[in-house]
């Protein structure tokens, strides 16, 4: 296999992103359980289609509960250097994103309700592009709050008149 | 300040205010019926007349403009009133307009560009409309000379040198039909047109025989027919809007003037311009022909106001951008495994319908099918080739150029300092192959510009090389 593109951001999100992940996933499969619950109740289905979705949705189950959130994890990547915010993210098919801190423009800190519950915030980080937009899903609170404030800060200084 | 009163009659007249009712009206008409006769069209018409005079009148009365120091202030609205208040440093440009109607009454229109906020160039149109032309220039004179602090609006009064950078011939006015949009024109007018004739109470319709569809001439003379009317159609719609288009430099600003029937004044800071796009469609590269805009910043994507060639021949088009951004050089090729990437995309398809066609032949004989798939299959070599011989990229010492697309090519060239990110995308195909595609972010037109398939390993040193050596963070 050919060498990547570009290389892999140092940092890791934070490892309780892995319970928010396996917690979403739980939900997920509890909804397609309903609705395949749902279907077979109501709809006569030949039986070759009844057997086959029950398995169906107990491999998404186990991929997305067992399998996606620790995959997540080993390929979400982020780093702040000393010029620029880095993102590495997907797996199959995989994004690099780098944005100068000359260039930020604003950085968002969002806790959605389920990040609430495990102590986690995601960053935004703001161009004047709709596509130099860099996230950085899952951090640990205080260390979003910290990054934000830096990048912020830093952004300030160098304040560049790029757009 | 206010607008010139004769903007009510103007907005009489094309019902800007009444503009909501006309479809009411016409719809309570063709319920109730007009057997009434005459006179209940000519009531209803009246009456019609008389609330869009009513609603022009109010409409001018309340609103109100201020140019200041600092910032535009306009203020309008009859019973919710909305004050809107733009910083002069956000006018990105300012366009005047003057319309047929306008130009009967001596009047223009006014439309500053504005970045609402700093985030995503969301857009921001102020409309003032209705000032003489006078009266218009100065707060066009007023809104763009801020950039020069302390130096009063006075200084700019005596017109700089201007340079003429394009002129539209008359002649490239044929090669409308070539351009997409244009031939949207005619299409939307003769739709717009049977819409009509549908609304018309039935005894007012024209009686026309059906026409005997089955001749074979017939169907041929009508697809002539419809044939010479989007051309035509085309033409005159282009020719409308880009009527002696004029490019000229004058000092700081780019000024753009075109139009038949409305005339408009386009006027850009080259400071804000940050690149340049030249895009040919597919029978535009035919006969040489090309179009030109430039991206600049904080007008997004409004294609119309960064036109420096609605349509000519390729040289003219380059030569305008060339006065504008650095020619960064001779486009590089991408490699191989490009060319194979842009074939096996362009034939999957049809090699998906030929299979499902082969099965569906050895079941239900629907030969026509896997004819199809294959016919598809074979066109699409020639569009892969295309594809990839679109492909290309290259950095200069001050500018940089990406160029893909087949149905309509588009080469981009782009100062370094436009850059605001990068990103490389690979997928799990591309990785197997070695290439990746590299997206230029940029705070202006389309928002991102990509190389398509590049060599992986040539991904991040084309971007250190195009915008600066923040980009080697991405180095492997």
């Amino acid at each position: 296999m050919h060498p990547d593109p570009a290389r892999t951001p140092a940092w890791s999100p934070s490892r309780n992103a892995i319970g928010l992940w396996t917690v979403e996933g739980v939900l997920g499969t509890l909804v397609l359980v309903a609705a395949v619950v749902a279907v077979e109740v109501l709809a006569p289905l030949p039986t070759w289609l009844a057997v086959l979705l029950p398995v169906l949705v107990v491999a998404e189950a186990v991929v997305a509960v067992g399998v996606r959130p620790r995959l997540r994890f080993r390929v979400h990547r982020w780093e702040v250097t000393d010029d620029a915010v880095y993102t590495l993210t997907g797996w199959l098919s995989r994004t690099w994103t780098l944005v100068p801190v000359s260039r930020i423009q604003t950085v968002d800190v969002t806790r959605g309700v389920v990040q609430q519950l495990f102590g986690l915030a995601s960053v935004a980080v703001l161009t004047a592009s709709s596509q130099g937009t860099v996230r950085i899903p899952h951090l640990d609170a205080a260390v979003a709050a910290r990054v934000a404030d830096d990048l912020a800060r830093r952004a300030e200084l160098v304040r560049d008149e790029a757009t | 300040m206010r607008t010139s009163w004769r903007i009510v009659l103007v907005h009489t007249v094309t019902f800007k205010q009444a503009r909501q009712w006309v479809p009411a009206v016409l719809a309570i008409g063709a319920f109730r019926g007009l057997s009434d006769g005459p006179w209940a069209v000519v009531v209803i018409a009246a009456a019609v007349t008389a609330v869009s005079l009513v609603g022009a009148v109010l409409g001018w009365w309340r609103f109100s403009y201020a140019p200041g120091d600092t910032a535009v202030v306009v203020t309008r609205g009859l019973l919710s009133r909305s004050v809107r208040t733009v910083p002069l440093d956000r006018v990105r440009g300012v366009e005047v307009e003057a319309p047929v109607l306008h130009r009967l009454l001596g009047l223009v229109r006014v439309r500053i560009d504005a970045a609402a906020g700093a985030v995503q160039g969301d857009e921001e149109e102020l409309v003032v409309d209705g000032l003489p032309p006078a009266e218009a220039d100065r707060l066009r004179t007023h809104l763009l000379a801020r950039r020069a602090a302390g130096v009063p609006a006075e200084a700019f009064a005596a017109d700089p040198p201007e340079e003429e950078f394009a002129r539209l011939d008359d002649r490239w006015l044929l090669y409308a039909p070539l351009v997409g949009s244009y031939l949207a024109v005619p299409l939307a007018a003769v739709g717009a047109l049977f819409r009509l004739v549908d609304e018309l109470p039935r005894s007012w319709r024209p009686d026309l025989d059906r026409p005997d569809l089955s001749a074979t001439a017939v169907v041929g003379v009508a697809l002539l027919a419809v044939a010479v009317l989007l051309v035509v159609g085309s033409i005159v719609g282009s020719a409308l809007v880009n009527w002696r288009f004029r490019l000229v430099r004058r000092g700081g600003s780019l000024v753009a003037v075109r139009g038949l029937l409305t005339r408009r004044h386009t006027e850009l800071e080259i400071d804000r311009i940050r690149g340049c796009t030249v895009s040919e469609g597919l029978g535009m590269r035919l006969v040489r022909a090309a179009r030109a805009t430039a991206l600049v910043t904080g007008l997004g994507d409004a294609a119309r106001r960064g036109q420096l060639l609605p349509l000519g021949p390729r040289a003219e088009a380059w030569a305008v951008t060339g006065r504008l951004v650095e020619d960064p050089g001779p486009l590089r090729p991408h490699p191989p495994a490009a060319r194979r990437r842009r074939l096996v995309r362009a034939v999957a398809p049809g090699a998906v319908v030929a299979v499902a066609g082969a099965v569906l032949t050895a079941a239900a004989g629907l030969w026509w099918v896997l004819a199809l798939g294959v016919a598809l299959a074979v066109l699409g070599v020639p569009l892969g080739l295309g594809r990839y011989a679109a492909l290309g990229h290259v950095a200069g010492e001050r500018t940089f150029a990406v160029r893909s697309g087949w149905l309509v090519r588009e080469q981009a060239v782009l100062q370094r300092r436009a850059v605001v990110g990068w990103q490389v995308h690979q997928s799990f195909f591309q990785r197997r192959q070695g290439l990746a595609t590299v997206v230029a972010a940029v705070g202006a037109g389309a928002g991102g510009y990509r190389a398509l398939d590049v060599a992986a390993q040539d991904a991040v040193p084309f971007a250190v090389a195009a915008s600066g050596r923040w980009a080697g963070t991405l180095a492997p």
